[in-house]
């Protein structure tokens, strides 16, 4: 008899099996269970090679900030509203976001409807909303948009040009509730709203947020 | 590093210091690989699934909205990832050996060949038989050790519905090797 029949029969196989009380069952899976338990490592290189995958993006991501000059993107960045967004409320496509710099910081929302809103969706409730993401850079090469809906995943949902000089657009359905997202310019710069960052992140980071209500309620 | 909290650890990346995401992998890199190897019934499997789940793990850090139980998040990603993995394994065809193939010859009464002796071995072999969603149950709550509720805030399957998973994990087990060994 081998060790493994010894150890099954034991308590594996009662002529009772099936009226086993649900202890013994668990004392079953117990057994079965502890020669998995043994400890296993992960391959030396491991940490290695993750690490140098976490540092090629982590950059991007998760940005220093400039030494000396707390708020980095306040001087890297002028980013204003198109005049397209305006066209595109009238046509109702749905919710329009400007990101707005410090230095210019303009949002449609609060100029049109006396309000502070980020975004503002018009669209049925319950429903997904399809909303405008609007940049305006007239020296970005590209620009793609990175959010909690493409779980941050770069390249997944890039800006295109709308024809105006400067002027990126993309439009992305969202589920009503709170979003996060962020623009990366020329694929390595990455750029927020700081005054939705500051009232929404909880690490203080660099996110945008956006919050998709119903037709009744406005978003912020 | 190592006696800063995940909590802490998060923070420093998240502030721009990504080298901190190296502490948060050296604490979980050993338990969730057990977790892969289990699931996945190879090193080589358990490898690729754990740098994708890491990676995710990294790149959504921001959305980890209790950092002090970073490890039940991360697990989280882990089995999804291993879902996946399982799922291409399938695919391709290039799971786990024939399990039963495997155990009939290491120990059928008249066999030629030396009895093998690997009692892990050979359960292991016998949970890959098992289809994926009992075979994960089955590990995290007995291998893992976790509550049922635990797993069903991990998994979103239902309490009743693990359980039923469990049960036919362990009678398959037992149906497996009870054939084997048989007297």
């Amino acid at each position: 008899m081998t060790a493994f029949e010894t150890y099954w029969k034991g308590f594996i196989v009662p002529e009772n099996y099936d009226q086993k009380t649900e202890s013994e069952e668990a004392a079953f899976a117990d057994r079965i269970a502890e020669p998995l338990r043994a400890p296993e490592r992960a391959h030396p290189s491991f940490e290695k090679r993750l690490m140098e995958r976490v540092r090629m993006e982590g950059a991007v991501l998760y940005p220093q900030p400039s030494p000396g000059n707390g708020s980095w993107w306040r001087h890297e960045w002028v980013i204003r509203l198109s005049a397209r967004s305006g066209i595109a409320i009238a046509a109702g496509i749905g919710a329009i976001i400007a990101l707005s710099g410090i230095a210019v910081g303009s949002r449609i929302s609060a100029r049109s409807q006396g309000s502070s809103p980020l975004a503002q969706a018009t669209t049925v409730r319950d429903t997904v909303q399809l909303v405008r993401f609007v940049f305006v850079d007239s020296g970005a090469a590209s620009v793609a948009l990175v959010g909690d809906f493409n779980e941050w995943t770069r390249g997944a949902t890039e800006l295109k040009r709308s024809g105006a000089p400067g002027v990126w657009t993309v439009s992305v359905a969202l589920t009503p509730g709170r979003h996060e997202y962020a623009f990366i310019i020329n694929g390595s710069q990455w750029v927020a709203d700081p005054l939705a960052l500051r009232s929404s992140d909880d690490f203080g980071t660099e996110s945008s947020v956006i919050r998709i209500g119903t037709a009744a309620q406005s978003t912020t | 590093m190592t006696g800063l909290s995940d909590a802490e650890l998060i923070a420093a990346v998240l502030a721009g210091d990504i080298d901190s995401f190296a502490g948060l992998v050296r604490r979980y890199q050993d338990t969730c690989t057990r977790f892969a190897v289990r699931m996945l019934g190879s090193h080589v499997d358990a490898d690729d699934a754990l740098q994708s789940a890491f990676m995710r793990a990294f790149r959504g850090l921001r959305r980890c909205n209790d950092p002090d139980h970073f490890g039940g998040w991360l697990y989280q990603i882990v089995v999804n990832e291993c879902r996946t993995h399982a799922s291409r394994q399938r695919h391709r065809g290039l799971r786990f050996p024939s399990a039963p193939d495997a155990i009939e010859r290491a120990v059928a009464p008249g066999s030629e060949e030396e009895p093998d002796r690997d009692v892990g071995g050979h359960i292991e072999r016998a949970l890959s038989m098992l289809p994926s969603d009992q075979r994960e149950a089955f590990l995290l709550k007995h291998v893992e050790e976790l509550t049922y509720e635990e797993i069903a805030a991990m998994t979103g399957v239902s309490v009743s519905a693990l359980k039923m998973r469990v049960k036919r994990a362990c009678d398959g087990l037992r149906d497996l090797l009870e054939g084997v060994y048989r007297a």
